[in-house]
């Protein structure tokens, strides 16, 4: 494994030329794995339907994925990249790696390959949790990255199994009779772990070393790893130009969604997340941000402190209680071993 | 051997696809790991799975058979599945997957990764529908080193019906495969072979779906021709040269792209147009087969009963194993009635051979077209041949019957019936829009 500074220096296979809005994650996370995945391997990404492929692959626009201009005999920098439909990723990238195995099974293929499945979180977790849990339950030799923002941005900000309670979606929208998503968030960690991953985590590339860390030793595995990547949308969670990072690892550290990284046989940990939530910032810190909860926050003029809206202090409750439960589900599951 | 006897071999092949690299796959290891299953002709029993399976385990470039059960198309993977269990050794390998949906995106991403080899599952009814959403991307791709053997079974499971009709295959001709029928074992045998060598081209480059009727075919034993692995392996290998284009593992390339409507009729003209070349390249297919095997190979329909030249008073179309039944009592019957009586079994379904049938039935005094699947209109054989008669200055009348419907008998009676009806219409009756026979009286 290469050092965080060195890992800097490499190629990343995310070239200029994407139309992801400026300050969306979903660019940083491309960014970084792009450059983990420049270590003399080939390369091949699967993708599903979602702002990250339709903002990358779109013709006659550049395609904003390649390993720049490496000789032939380079093919530690070949770069391919598929999409086919909204929730195949998964299931492309372990044909991808069953067909290399098999090819190299009778020695017609020498050099190896590595593979990273990309999705949103609308494409793993509502159209696509069989694909997803089936590929990890056969425990396919990829590395699959979710990129977690809450929403079908894609399609225009709708509701996705990963939305925070009471966030304001196109499809749960907040209004008098409904505060916004009622539904708690699918356990989508759990059951990675239970479907059998090797290595699970949720972690943001806002933590640069452990990010990279962590992606280079998905890379590395015999089994499945799947990292989920929360990704402020800074287009659909509405909040101001530059706080991309900061809502990051705002949104970890207070609760919402803690770094957590796992693997089997050795247990897990949550990072930077204390257990009580006095020793965490509050979550209005990170609702008050984000136009998307401004229906259950707002900011005291005179005080300058996010507080709830008056009438809403029960539905800040409930979530705060959600976030707690969060936070305390993630520290069980870290004592699992297997 | 001198070293620089040795003409430099390009490492790296730049196409409007991205870049291939010449030598990282070599294919030559991947032949040699193929363990034959027959060294030489040999002749045993099977039914339509069993040999559409025999087929798929003879091509040496088939290695993962991925798939999904459903019947009447189970016993295809049981048997691939019983092969692998059974040879030490062999580099082929089944997987089994969630969903006929993911057998199909599965096949996208096998194909994709290396376009050398062939990825072939196979499937009925509502598993093909299953897979719909990726059928129509595969159709688009390029990827012509697919193939979804579909044992056709009546759609919709309301009511659920397990036999077999083309409902299935004539529900997906806009999927965007090469849809070739074929019946009897052999010619299953036979298709099964000949398929990736059409959808391989590098002009058609268009994934294929050959098929055959559900219980009638699949599960009826016959006599069966194998041949040798070695001669399979030779044949194929004129119309398979390694693909020119870039995979995901021999190439840098980007797959399955989106456009604006802008461009997306440019990327339809030519999805079109590959398809279309294979009415030129699949007779061409054919003859080699029939060369180098001794046997008629693919084609656009079977012809029977058609004199050198000349007219004839009716003409049947139709496809499937029900057909046999017709030919089996052709000749009685138009004895029996004085008229001169041929038939087209199609085996091209899409494209849809419309010259070859314009020329054919432009002879004919009136068609009489069998159709065995449900259809919101008068058939979809019926509009087929329409348009393929659109144009000539006489267009015989149609006559159009729906019969077989969820794999019903076609008995000889309803044969008898159906024929009535085109020489009713031949004596100048009017016939409704369409009939639906069964036991030998129209419903
Ligand atoms: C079968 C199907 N249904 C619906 C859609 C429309 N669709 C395209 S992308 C998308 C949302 C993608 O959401 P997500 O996976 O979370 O990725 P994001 O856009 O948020 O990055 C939807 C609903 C589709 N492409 N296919
Ligand atoms: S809408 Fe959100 S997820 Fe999509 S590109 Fe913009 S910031 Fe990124």
């Amino acid at each position: 494994m290469s050092g965080y500074k060195e890992t800097a220096t490499h190629d990343s296979c995310f070239r200029p030329g994407s139309t992801l809005c400026p300050g969306c994650m979903e660019s940083v996370a491309f960014q970084n794995l792009g450059r983990v995945t420049d270590n003399g391997v080939k390369t091949i990404f699967t993708i599903g339907t979602s702002c990250g492929e339709v903002s990358t692959l779109a013709y006659p626009n550049v395609v904003a994925w390649g390993r720049g201009d490496a000789p032939p005999e380079m093919f530690g920098k070949s770069f391919s990249i598929i999409h086919n439909v909204f929730e195949s990723a998964p299931t492309l990238a372990e044909a991808v790696r069953d067909v290399s195995d098999v090819l190299t099974g009778c020695g017609a293929l020498e050099r190896p390959v590595q593979v990273v499945a990309m999705s949103g979180d609308g494409g793993a977790f509502a159209i696509g949790l069989r694909g997803l849990l089936h590929t990890i339950y056969r425990r396919s030799r990829i590395t699959m990255m979710v990129l977690v923002n809450e929403f079908f941005a894609n399609t225009g900000f709708q509701y996705s199994p990963a939305a925070t309670p009471f966030s304001d979606t196109s499809t749960t929208p907040a209004g008098k009779a409904i505060p916004g998503n009622m539904q708690k968030p699918l356990d989508y960690v759990h059951l990675a772990m239970a479907a059998g991953a090797d290595l699970v985590a949720q972690i943001s590339p806002a933590y640069g070393k452990l990010f990279v860390k962590t992606m280079e030793k998905s890379l590395s595995l015999k089994g499945t790893a799947v990292v989920f990547v929360p990704a402020p949308c800074i287009s659909g969670w509405k909040y101001d130009d530059g706080q991309t990072l900061e809502l990051a690892l705002l949104g970890a550290r207070c609760g919402i969604f803690p770094t957590f990284v796992w693997e089997r046989g050795q247990g897990g940990s949550v990072k930077d997340c204390p257990r009580e939530a006095t020793e965490r910032p509050r979550i209005e810190e990170f609702l008050g941000m984000q136009r998307r909860f401004a229906h259950l926050v707002e900011r005291d003029r005179e005080t300058g402190a996010i507080r709830a809206r008056a009438g809403q202090e029960a539905h800040l409750e409930n979530l705060r209680g959600w976030v707690q439960e969060n936070v305390e589900r993630l520290y069980a599951l870290g004592e699992l071993k297997k | 051997m001198n070293s620089r006897d040795v003409a430099p071999q390009p490492l790296l092949n730049i196409t409007p696809s991205g870049a291939r690299y010449e030598s990282v796959i070599d294919l030559e290891r991947a032949r040699a790991a193929h363990l034959p299953l027959h060294t030489e002709r040999t002749e045993i029993t099977a039914d339509g799975n069993t040999a559409a399976a025999i087929a798929s385990l003879q091509m040496w470039r088939c290695m993962i058979y991925p798939g999904f059960p459903i019947t009447p198309s189970t016993k295809w993977i049981e048997t691939v599945a019983a092969y692998v269990a059974s040879t030490p050794g062999t580099p082929k390998r089944v997987k089994l997957l969630e969903a006929e949906h993911a057998v199909a995106d599965y096949m996208v991403g096998a194909a994709a990764a290396c376009r050398d080899l062939i990825f072939v599952t196979a499937t009925s009814s509502v598993g093909l529908d299953h897979m719909t959403e990726t059928t129509r991307s595969l159709g688009a791709s390029g990827l012509g080193n697919v193939m979804i053997i579909n044992v056709y079974r009546a759609t919709a499971n309301f009511p659920l019906c397990i036999e077999g009709d083309p409902s299935d295959t004539l529900a997906h001709r806009d999927d965007g495969f090469i849809q070739i029928v074929a019946r009897g074992k052999q010619q299953i045998y036979d298709t099964v072979l000949q398929a990736p060598c059409l959808g391989m081209h590098p002009d058609v480059l268009t994934p294929t779906m050959p098929g055959y009727y559900g219980i009638k075919s699949s599960h009826r034993n016959a006599r069966l021709v194998l041949e040798p692995d070695a001669a399979i392996g030779a044949f194929q290998d004129r119309w398979m040269a390694p693909c020119p284009l870039p995979g995901l593992i021999n190439g840098d390339t980007a797959f399955g792209n989106c456009v604006t409507s802008r461009y997306f009729q440019g990327f339809k003209v030519a999805q079109k147009r590959r398809l279309e070349r294979a009415l030129e390249l699949l007779p061409q297919v054919g003859a080699d087969f029939e060369r180098t095997f001794g046997r008629p190979g693919l084609a656009f329909f079977d012809a029977v009963g058609w004199p050198e030249k000349g007219e004839v008073d009716l003409a049947v179309v139709s496809m499937g194993p029900d057909f046999g039944t017709f030919e089996a009592l052709r000749d009685a019957w138009a004895r029996e009635h004085g008229m001169s009586v041929a038939g087209l079994a199609i085996r091209l379904l899409t494209p849809f051979p419309r010259e070859a049938v314009r020329e054919k039935l432009r002879r004919a005094r009136a068609v009489l077209v069998v159709n065995q699947a449900h259809h919101a209109g008068r058939g979809h054989l019926t509009l087929d041949v329409a348009d393929a008669l659109n144009g000539l200055p006489v267009v015989p009348p149609i006559v159009s019957a729906f019969a077989g419907i969820g794999g019903a008998d076609v008995s000889e009676a309803t044969w008898e019936a159906m024929l009535d009806s085109g020489r009713r219409s031949l004596a100048g009756e009017t016939l409704p829009p369409y009939q639906v026979f069964h036991e030998g009286r129209s419903l």
